[in-house]
């Protein structure tokens, strides 16, 4: 097994590691550190760091595990990721976590929240909002209050307050992660076949379970291997960009069928929240707190999850779709996924005016059959390759 | 002389796995080699491997060769290729090159049946195909053959020998069976046992025709398509509806995906390489 394999064999089994061993690991090796557990999308998990604190994205139990008691918590119409989060905390999956953050996307998310509190899980159970108002005096202060609130609650836990030079440094190496996360996608544009879909996904997944240091050492080796090193051959494939799938994840098959089917995945929305702040935030201010305050002002992505009206995100997809090379668009959301469903179809329309072809479906989670969207992904890439 | 244009076109099926050469020597395409597999037990991806290695070794050439590789049905298990095009869009494809002119495709496969409506250029208009039960495919005529007794090359002609058939489920795969069981203890005949069979996939046929709004004149393809018994029964049930359809078959109808395949390979290659026009056939 060469090195690039023992790292994606790593990261596979990290990704998908639904008790958070290295995590647990990690947090056990020092009476200070503190668990944080997060739900998509976004969480400036540079803050937690700064305080001793690991913040892992927990994002769903996927089709790795049966849901019992989470169905019993939630109605038949919503989407499947709160039913397997919830399973999992009523489970001893996330013992041993210190606290859980709910970040704003939708109204399951939010009333995940009110679970955790009732069920009694982790020492503290936040919910995190976002501002929807962009003004620095307004939004940005809105902002700056929820991350202190963050702080305190790990300080009730260990004591810890981060000074400047801490979150500084948290900063700068979360930036490094965006940028070598970036990095690969600028490699997978021009060289597609040299690292796959689904080992992109685990390979950033895993970031999310590890520490930022761990990761951004994997990043580094990844970088280096495709970026010198032929792998694997180039083949007659249509590009495309997956967008919608945010928050609920898909099933690997489901990225495994897409590519299957003849398409090469050359951008995506799936692990959003690691690639959020487009560029740096600035790790060498006297406010840093404020540095993070003015980078999601400024200079977050798009997302269903955020009001958009002076920059809206059909046109944003369009201009991504274009700087990627794209041939098409995947709409793929996870069903009842009000927050993508909604924004669909102005998406689409967007996607129309600037001639850029598109298709689209749906999953849970737990899908478990694939072959009518490897049929639907298979005729997209003919229609493409051979009418077009 | 030009160096001949080689490409190859791959179907991975159920049962069977099907491979084509085409050459591009002439000024249109020709079918330069064919073989096919079944599958059995074995790992497809192997048995497509030892089928291309015999292909090269046999026209002394190399993957390198092959202009564009192409696969259809579970391609993906094909290890190296150039590209994959999606079942429908290569049997409209190569029922075209079989049968010039052919309207509709009808692909009689392992597990399912699907009748595509074509345009002129076999792109795919509309379809309609078999749900998920088996009991209009060929894999379940298959089975019952085997449990009757007979092999696969004789099920067709042993039909058309059939005086009165006996009609069995057309719905469920698991009912047809216990049909049969029951019609052999009634003492049907074997012929008249599989006509019954034939006819109920015909019906099933039909109603995908008439659903899809079929045009003359119909393509088969697939492995059922050569199966004299299959063909009666379907001209029979259209005749009994009173649907004035042309109804074609070829001696390489099986290979209808792979060559579909190939040439559409070969239609990526001309347009990526910029040659010359992307041929249509």
């Amino acid at each position: 097994m060469n090195r690039l394999e023992q790292i994606l064999a790593y990261c596979e089994k990290t990704a998908f590691d639904l008790h958070f061993t290295d995590a647990k690991k990690w947090k056990a090796a020092s009476a200070d550190r503190v668990l944080v557990g997060y739900l998509p999308i976004y969480f400036p998990r540079e803050v937690v760091h700064a305080a001793h604190g690991l913040a892992v994205g927990i994002m769903g139990s996927g089709d790795r595990k049966q849901i019992i008691k989470g169905d019993a918590y939630y109605q038949s119409y919503i989407c499947h990721l709160p039913r397997g989060v919830i399973e999992m905390g009523l489970d001893d999956n996330l013992q041993d976590f210190d606290g859980f953050v709910f970040p704003a996307i939708c109204d399951c998310v939010r009333n995940l929240s009110g679970m955790f509190r009732i069920t009694g899980n982790g020492k503290f159970s936040r919910y995190f909002d976002y501002p929807q108002n962009f003004q620095k005096h307004i939004g940005g202060d809105f902002y700056r209050e929820e991350i202190l609130k963050i702080l305190d609650d790990v300080k009730q836990v260990n004591g810890v307050k981060p000074d400047k030079a801490a979150l500084n440094k948290s900063i700068g190496l979360y930036n490094a992660n965006r940028r070598l996360i970036e990095r690969i996608y600028d490699i997978r544009q021009e060289y597609p076949w040299r690292l796959s879909a689904v080992e992109t996904y685990h390979i950033i997944r895993a970031g999310l379970a590890i520490t930022v240091e761990e990761h951004n050492s994997l990043l580094e080796e990844v970088v280096s291997i495709i970026e010198n090193n032929e792998r694997g051959e180039p083949m007659d494939n249509i590009r495309v960009v997956v967008t919608g799938s945010f928050c609920e994840q898909p099933p690997i098959g489901l990225i495994k069928s897409v590519e299957m089917a003849g398409c090469y995945i050359v951008d995506d929305d799936f692990m959003l929240g690691a690639r959020w702040i487009q560029g740096d935030v600035d790790d060498t201010t006297d406010s840093p707190i404020d540095a993070l305050v003015t980078a999601y002002l400024n200079q977050s992505t798009f997302s269903s999850a955020v009001y958009d009206v002076g920059n809206p995100k059909g046109k944003r997809l369009v201009e991504l779709a274009r700087q990627r090379k794209a041939d098409g668009i995947i709409f793929s959301a996870a069903s009842f996924c009000d927050p993508a469903l909604l924004d669909r179809p102005e998406m689409q329309k967007e996607c129309d005016a600037a001639g850029i072809p598109h298709i689209n479906f749906q999953f849970h989670e737990n899908t478990g059959q694939f072959k009518v969207i490897k049929e639907q992904a298979g005729t997209f890439s003919d229609s493409i390759k051979l009418w077009a | 002389m030009s160096k001949p244009v080689y490409t190859g076109g791959i179907d991975v099926g159920s049962n069977f796995i099907k491979l084509v050469l085409v050459s591009y020597s002439a000024e249109n395409p020709q079918i330069l080699d064919k073989a096919t597999e079944k599958i059995r037990k074995r790992d497809p991806s192997i048995v497509a491997d030892e089928m291309l290695q015999a292909l090269y070794k046999k026209h002394n050439i190399s993957y390198d060769d092959i202009a564009y590789l192409a696969s259809t049905g579970e391609g993906d298990l094909i290890k190296r290729k150039k590209g994959h095009f999606y079942g429908m869009t290569t049997h409209a494809k190569g029922g075209q090159f079989l049968c010039p002119g052919a309207k509709t495709i009808v692909d009689m496969g392992a597990l399912y049946v699907r009748a595509i409506k074509v345009s002129e250029d076999a792109r795919v208009q509309d379809y309609k195909m078999t749900g998920q039960c088996a009991s209009g495919s060929g894999q379940f005529v298959e089975n019952i053959s085997r449990y009757l007794g007979l092999s696969l090359e004789e099920v067709g002609d042993v039909s058309l020998t059939s005086d009165d058939p006996e009609v069995s489920s057309g719905i469920c795969a698991v009912l047809a069976e216990t049909d049969v069981i029951n019609m052999v203890s009634r003492g049907i005949s074997t012929p008249n046992i599989i006509k019954g069979i034939h006819i109920s996939i015909a019906s099933r046929i039909i109603k995908l025709l008439s659903s899809l709004k079929a045009e003359s004149p119909i393509m088969l393809t697939g492995g059922m398509a050569l199966n004299k018994g299959m063909i009666q029964a379907i001209e029979e049930q259209l005749a009994e509806t009173g649907k004035k359809f042309e109804i074609h078959t070829h001696a390489d109808a099986i290979y209808a995906g792979a060559i579909g395949a190939a040439l559409w390979g070969g239609f990526r290659y001309f347009k990526l390489s910029g040659k010359k026009e992307a041929v249509a056939n």
